[in-house]
């Protein structure tokens, strides 16, 4: 215990400041933890699981951690049946990246009945029922701002550009589209650009890939496609570049350097932008553990230290009436000069 | 013995004490009441329609829009609530959707001689068409808590609705099915029409029949849906056709129609959802499941026929 202690003091150390009201984390209780991404074979997903086996490995949790994920054909079922069986078994914690919409809340909340916290990350659950805390990746309201600079920068300042999702019901996804409307429409600077449509690929590549030709045919002024999920961002590049089109139709969003990187030097996409999943993953771990061991009781205003991270706030949620985040942040831009050194 | 259970039967009930029996070893939760319920709770919609698909195939006949049909219900519910309908005269209308939609189903079929694939193909896509007209790309929830409670409470103890309509749709289904001239007409009518029309029976009006039921059920099931993950949006139920008439074949209804037992089928349902459910509960989840019942699908078409060769070439 002493030993345990001591690592604890040492990790708090790093953090500056904190060490008056930040609680650290006592590593060495035993929790089973699941975490639950939209579906399996996403590599942002198999990212954020190394962040949590990272921390989990930090935090000497002789519990299991369980990368758990359906299939994307049956994202919804999957989803609600992995979160039932998690009550069921009795499950500390399932870290939710939610691709079922409000459709989730009836079992996350039977999961919570049973003694298990649900906790978001990436996703969270629309309307805040049956969720202990959202961990969001960024400010959603900031990230229509930079997707609204990065159209602005590449476009010119003026033109079509069109939205090319995830699916229909991902609630980040259409809380990052309306913080960009909202950009758009309340700032002058943007007055010249035109959101023509937003279309939803499902995060299917190839439908994503028919969904972005679809857009170049229905719209033939059309200057820009801004996607702002990793697997329409990659497949709308790879229409562009394999249409020869890339001169006449840009792309942008939220992507990974890994691969993104050839699009970006071939000049499809010229910029685009995202933040660590492993870190998401990492920090979403600390508070799942801290609040199924009980050593965090996750009420407003309460601070903790997640390791290498150092020291976060628990606060409202202001995209949603009675939620609660811990917001992690900031977006790093990528370009054809920072891009390679990323990929790696 | 065999004069209750058939070998298929017999071998289905094998089978499932086999899964039972591993789940429960296994893990410590699969036999309590609570994971009972889940069991039947996470398919309930698919296994109440697999009862009827069962119908539909033993009359030598398919229905692929019922997935569809499920999710027209659903949307029409919801579109209905939120344009301020009281969510009990929505269900009203609701249920008469599906009845409509197997009319359309089974008047092509049985009066035109369409061929079912192909019209209840055309009517998986029109009824789902309707259902994203309906509601486009939205969600749509915040349902009355009465009607959540049906889906996701205990209506008797801790039996919910949906798991009591599926044992009493069982009991009721299978009276009609093996006792009654409605059954019977159903074998003979799959067997061959054709005969069954030299002997006087109205096909036509036995096929609609059918259809209108199998509608009938897949609106409730959309119902059911609505009410248990309680938001609606346009893909509910989508694809769900091929894991009803997985269930049904596996339970030994034959494709080509004319046999088949109720029994097999509530034997191949409770295999199915405990194989998911024990593959669950040790942490197996995604493309392993889906891989596993599609071998157990393969198998129960390879198994009879083996053993049916292996018994041409015992005697001789």
């Amino acid at each position: 215990m002493i030993r345990t202690l001591g690592l604890a003091a040492l990790l708090a150390g790093g953090a500056t400041m904190a060490l008056a009201q930040a609680k650290t984390l006592t590593p060495g209780q035993e929790v089973d933890m699941v975490l639950l991404p939209k579906f399996l074979g996403i590599l942002v997903f198999d990212q954020a699981h190394e962040g949590a086996q990272e921390a989990h490995a930090e935090l000497q949790n002789p519990g299991e951690l369980l990368f758990q994920g359906p299939t994307p054909e049956n994202s919804v079922a999957g989803q609600i049946e992995i979160m039932t069986t998690a009550g069921t078994q009795g499950v500390g914690a399932v870290m939710l990246s939610n691709n079922a919409g409000d459709q989730i809340v009836p079992a996350a909340q039977a999961a919570q009945q049973a003694g298990t916290k649900v906790v978001t990350w990436d996703s969270p659950i629309p309307n805040g029922q049956g969720e202990d805390i959202f961990i969001a990746q960024v400010d959603f309201e900031e990230t229509g701002r930079v997707m609204a600079d990065m159209a602005h920068e590449i476009m010119g300042g003026e033109g079509q550009f069109a939205v090319l999702s995830a699916s229909p019901d991902a609630a980040n996804q259409n809380a990052w589209i309306a913080s960009l409307e909202e950009v758009l429409g309340a700032d002058e600077k943007y007055a010249n650009l035109e959101l023509v449509e937003t279309v939803y690929g499902n995060d299917q590549s190839e439908e994503s890939y028919n969904r972005a030709l679809a857009l170049v045919d229905s719209h033939p002024d059309l200057k820009l496609i801004m996607a702002p999920t990793t697997v329409g961002i990659q497949a709308a590049a790879k229409a562009m570049q394999d249409e020869g089109l890339c001169e006449q139709v840009k792309v942008s969003g939220l992507g990974l350097p890994a691969e993104m990187a050839s699009y970006t030097l071939n000049g499809c996409a010229p910029q685009f932008a995202l933040w660590d999943f492993r870190d998401l993953g990492y920090l979403t771990y600390q508070v799942a553990y801290g609040l199924a061991t009980g050593q965090l009781t996750g009420e407003e205003g309460e601070t903790f230290v997640a390791g290498r991270m150092g020291e976060y706030t628990i606060e409202a949620d202001p995209g949603r009436e009675g939620a609660k985040r811990v917001l992690m942040g900031p977006f790093t831009v990528y370009t054809a000069e920072n891009v390679e050194g990323a990929a790696n | 013995m065999t004069r209750v259970l058939g070998p298929w039967e017999t071998f289905l009930l094998a089978v499932l004490v086999l899964v039972y029996a591993a789940n429960a070893w296994i893990s410590p939760q699969f036999l309590t009441v609570g994971n009972q319920i889940n069991l039947f709770q996470l398919s309930i919609e698919k296994i109440i329609i697999a009862l009827v698909m069962a119908f539909v195939i033993i009359n030598a006949e398919i229905d692929l829009s019922v997935g569809s049909m499920m999710g027209l219900s659903a949307c029409a519910f919801a579109t209905l609530v939120e344009a301020g309908t009281p969510a009990a005269l929505a269900c009203a209308l609701c249920l008469g959707i599906g009845p409509a939609g197997g009319f359309l189903n089974g008047w092509f079929v049985a009066r035109l001689g369409l061929p079912s694939l192909v019209v209840t193909l055309a009517t998986l896509i029109g009824f789902r068409g309707l259902a994203r007209i309906l509601l486009e790309d939205r969600s749509i929830g915040g349902f009355p808590d009465w009607f959540a409670a049906l889906g996701q409470r205990g209506l008797i103890g801790p039996v919910p609705l949906g798991l009591l309509s599926f044992l009493v749709l069982f009991a009721l289904l299978y009276v009609v099915l093996e006792k009654g001239g409605f059954g019977r007409k159903t074998y003979v009518i799959g067997v061959s029409r054709d005969v069954a029309e030299f002997a006087g029976l109205d096909t036509a009006r036995h096929k609609i029949l059918i259809f209108m039921a199998s509608g009938l059920v897949a609106s409730y099931a959309g119902l059911l849906f609505a009410a248990r993950v309680g938001a609606v949006r346009g893909d509910v139920g989508q694809g769900f056709e091929l894991d009803i008439i997985t269930m049904a074949l596996l339970g030994g209804v034959s494709i080509f129609g004319g046999s088949g037992t109720l029994t097999g089928v509530g034997l191949a349902i409770l295999i199915v959802l405990s194989l998911r459910n024990g593959m669950s509960l040790m942490n197996v989840t995604g493309h392993i499941q889906t891989g596993v019942v599609g071998l157990l699908l393969i198998a129960s078409v390879l198994v009879p026929r083996l053993g049916a060769r292996l018994a041409r070439r015992a005697p001789a």
